[in-house]
């Protein structure tokens, strides 16, 4: 039984009750309001696991043991730190500005939390496969900067203030990189549906083992400043901002932003995964498993974010005009050079357009 | 040309770096290797000459202590925290019969192991797990400072001094 299968039947089950208790008429609310409650599940679940696995990722590379203590191997360990987050006092600032105040956390969870919309876990088992699957992930996870931004604007709080700056400074640099490397995909398979990118690599090699591999490292790195995160921290540096943006969040919203934080890991991993790695399909020599496609995916996914975490605790932190340069004279570059040479590519196979 | 050359030969050398790096930490990451001691389930013995707690030797073979009570550690101990009484016996020799040491005002300083010369005070590493719930507790008379010294940490007879014989060797060439 395939995971669309799975998913078919519970629709039609749930379907089926609304049906007989003679609510058939709100069968279009009640679907997308249940997608989302389970895709909020899922993800809370995942980002308590993540958070978890990053703890435990560090300390093993620092030759120490992590959280350990908090039910077996320290798995519950973020369910109680969730619990303390949301029972702490939520201690705010006098001379806040407050709409921004109250709006930022929310907006910065939900703008990358929307970008999960359109990621295929398995064929078929997707909320949503938007025909501009790919463009629309990139402009709703943007929203991250406005977050930021007003977050840090309306702390009244100059550390903050210079963290929304230098924020807004970096995604718009490393946005450039981020959709220049996808381009190339976009020319090769000629869709922008993220279940249409894998189907094309299903047929074809994954984009990982083709000259795109370039494309993938460009990726994931833009991936990792857009996400805030480390050797990208600089709008977060604790050594130089104390929190930076989110020096005067306590509480529940600080948990907000620490978790959109994790969804924009996932939700571009994911990407990454679905873009590059062939999302659903099984690894070449392993194909004779028959693992359903949600594991292949969840187990490429693990792999990714083990990848960004790696990131975090191997490399220092670059210096501003470091990331800038970085930005601006490597990686846009190499981008463009990518689209240039798959565009010539497949002019000549093709034989002209 | 070169200039270009120089560009993406950076890129690559960087880039190969980076991969050292994450080879590295993936390789300490694999390995599981910890060198955490979780403290109250597991402990280390601490070297043998470690000043975790002063104890008061008690010689098990003639059933007494060893402390004569020449009051050389009352009259070294900078804070005044040791107080003891002792009694000259039917032989005529010292005896100690009480002895106090309030750790509370004790420094650990050590004057009082050094300036005993009957070998009666000592330090000990094996009990360095001192903190007590009343403040009273840490006043400890000779029954709680009471310390039976194991045979593998008696003290080795003094080896004589080695006279240096050869010349010097030749400071100034």
């Amino acid at each position: 039984m395939t995971g669309e299968k799975i998913i078919q039947t519970i629709a039609a089950f749930i379907h089926q009750i609304l049906g007989a208790a003679g609510l058939s008429g709100i069968i279009f609310i009640i679907d997308p309001v249940l997608c989302a409650v389970a895709m909020f599940g899922f993800i809370s679940l995942f980002v308590m696991f993540l958070v978890w696995m990053e703890r435990k990722v560090s300390a093993h590379m620092q030759s120490r043991i992590g959280p350990n203590r908090v039910g077996i191997f320290g798995l519950l360990q973020t369910v109680a730190d969730a619990v303390k987050l949301t029972i702490k006092e939520d201690v705010k600032p006098i001379h806040r500005d407050v709409i921004p105040y109250t709006i930022a956390p929310i907006l910065a969870f939900v703008a990358t939390f929307a970008g999960m919309v359109v990621i295929p876990f398995d064929k078929g088992i997707v909320v949503q496969d938007l025909n501009i699957g790919l463009l629309y992930i990139i402009a709703i996870t943007s929203f991250t900067v406005i977050a930021i931004l007003s977050a840090g604007w309306s702390s009244n709080n100059k550390f903050a203030l210079l963290g929304g700056f230098r924020s807004a400074a970096q995604i718009v640099s490393y946005e450039v990189p981020l959709v220049l490397s996808l381009v190339p995909i976009i020319m090769t398979t000629g869709t922008l549906r993220l279940g249409g990118i894998v189907d094309y690599q299903a047929g074809h090699r994954w984009f990982i083992f083709s000259q795109q591999a370039i494309a993938f490292f460009i990726f994931i790195t833009a991936a990792t400043a857009e996400a805030n995160r480390a050797p990208f921290d600089i709008p977060e540096a604790e050594s130089e901002l104390i929190g930076g943006f989110h020096t005067e969040y306590s509480g529940v919203k600080f948990a907000m932003f620490f978790l959109g934080e994790y969804i924009a890991v996932i939700v571009s991993s994911a990407v990454a995964v679905t873009v590059f790695l062939g999302g659903w399909l099984p690894l070449p020599f392993l194909g004779f498993l028959h693992l359903p496609g949600f594991v292949w995916f969840m187990a490429k996914l693990i792999f990714v974010i083990y990848l960004i975490m790696a990131f975090r605790w191997t490399f220092p932190r670059l210096r501003v005009d470091q990331l800038m340069d970085f930005g601006w004279k490597v990686l846009i570059p190499i981008a463009i050079l990518n689209v240039l040479a798959t565009g010539f590519v497949i002019l000549l196979l093709e034989g002209g357009v | 040309m070169g200039a270009i050359f120089q560009y993406f030969k950076n890129i690559l050398v960087g880039f190969w770096n980076l991969i050292l790096g994450l080879s590295v930490t993936t390789k300490y990451f694999l390995s599981m290797k910890t060198n955490t001691q979780q403290y109250p389930e597991e402990k280390l013995p601490l070297p043998a000459r470690s000043r975790s707690m002063i104890k008061l030797i008690y010689d098990g073979d003639k059933d007494q202590f060893n402390c004569v009570a020449c009051m050389m550690c009352a009259k070294a101990c900078p804070n005044s925290c040791i107080k003891l009484e002792g009694v000259r016996d039917a032989g005529g020799k010292r005896r100690m019969t009480t002895f106090k040491l309030d750790f509370s005002t004790c420094i650990f300083c050590g004057y009082c192991v050094e300036a005993c010369g009957f070998d009666a005070l000592t330090f000990v590493s094996e009990e360095y797990e001192n903190s007590v719930y009343k403040r009273g507790s840490l006043l400890q008379d000779e029954q709680a400072m009471k310390w039976v010294r194991p045979a593998h940490l008696a003290p080795k007879p003094e080896e004589p001094a080695k006279v240096e014989t050869s010349a010097p060797a030749a400071a100034g060439a």
